[in-house]
């Protein structure tokens, strides 16, 4: 086999929705100090997939939402053992922002409406 | 800068290309990821996809453009501190272009497990799989070895300002002549 590496992926989930447009870079969300509400009504939930890497969904959770490694690793062992991780909750735009962050990543993520839980 | 170079082998690379450019040409028009975009105003709707388009046209020429003329003479593409999220984006859209498209006959159990044999599988998969698997390798390597920069310089990791990596057959600097 050329390759060798072994390259550890998540698994399949079906997608349903994202958000809408974005109006600032998550990056630049996340530096307000506006991205880390702890409720709120809407909730973004990463769902699994059977191609992304183990290692590229914590990279992918570290850039976007500025977790720590081990905090990463936590949500995407939760993606990848339950099939799918509530990544952050608050308010609707915000979530939006964040959806679209993951889909730039091709991750597949969707919005839920914590009033639905 | 942080900066690697790969030397790949020509003869296993390069016959993978021409599916690596098929798939890319594909994702020009259509999201790689899967998208569902329900219960959004559409004009939002449409500019987040259209967004999220050109950013993956951009990813893809960048993957592709690491396969230039000077590839074919010395084999080595190079990963850097510019170009490293892209590249791995890339991947990450090409990989899920050929698991949907040309590797659909697998179940996700077998692709997950990392464990199939290539000279076992269908001829018609044996390519687009040695594709899947470059392509996560050449994922791999760079977020082992840059994702300092990718994360803006969160990361604990502390690579070598230049390493060296071979992702030829194990051993093989290259065989291609």
């Amino acid at each position: 086999m050329p390759f060798a590496l072994s390259t550890p992926t998540m698994r399949a989930a079906e997608p349903r929705l994202a958000g809408t447009r974005p109006l600032v870079a998550p990056s630049e969300v996340e530096q307000t100090g506006t991205a880390l509400a702890p409720q709120g009504p809407w909730r973004v939930v990463v769902l699994n997939d059977p191609v992304n890497t183990m290692s590229y969904v914590v990279l992918v959770f570290r850039k976007v939402f500025g977790f720590s490694e081990p905090l990463a690793r936590k949500h995407m062992l939760e993606v990848h053992e339950q099939g799918r991780s509530v990544v952050w909750s608050g308010l609707r735009e915000q979530a939006e922002l964040y959806a679209f962050a993951l889909q730039q990543w091709h991750l597949t993520a969707i919005l839920e409406s914590d009033e639905a839980h | 800068m942080k900066r690697i170079e790969v030397k790949l082998s020509l003869s296993v690379v390069a016959p993978l290309l021409d599916l690596m450019k098929a798939s890319s040409d594909v994702l020009e028009a259509q999201i790689a990821a899967p998208l569902t975009l329900d219960d959004i105003d559409a004009d939002f709707r449409d500019e987040w996809k259209a967004e999220l388009l050109q950013g993956q046209q951009e990813e893809l020429r960048a993957l592709m453009g690491l396969f230039n003329s000077d590839f074919f003479i010395n084999g080595v593409v190079a990963f850097d501190e510019d170009n490293a999220e892209t590249i791995v984006r890339a991947c990450s859209a090409l990989r899920l272009r050929l698991r949907r498209h040309d590797l659909a006959a697998l179940e996700d159990e077998q692709l997950e497990s990392g464990g199939i044999e290539l000279e076992e599988l269908p001829e018609p998969l044996q390519k687009p799989y040695m594709c899947y698997v470059f392509l996560g390798t050449i994922q791999e390597l760079i977020i082992q070895h840059l994702d300092t920069a990718i994360l803006g310089g969160k990361s604990d990791d502390q690579a070598d300002d230049a390493d060296g990596d071979d992702l030829g057959d194990e051993g093989d600097e290259d065989d291609d002549n």
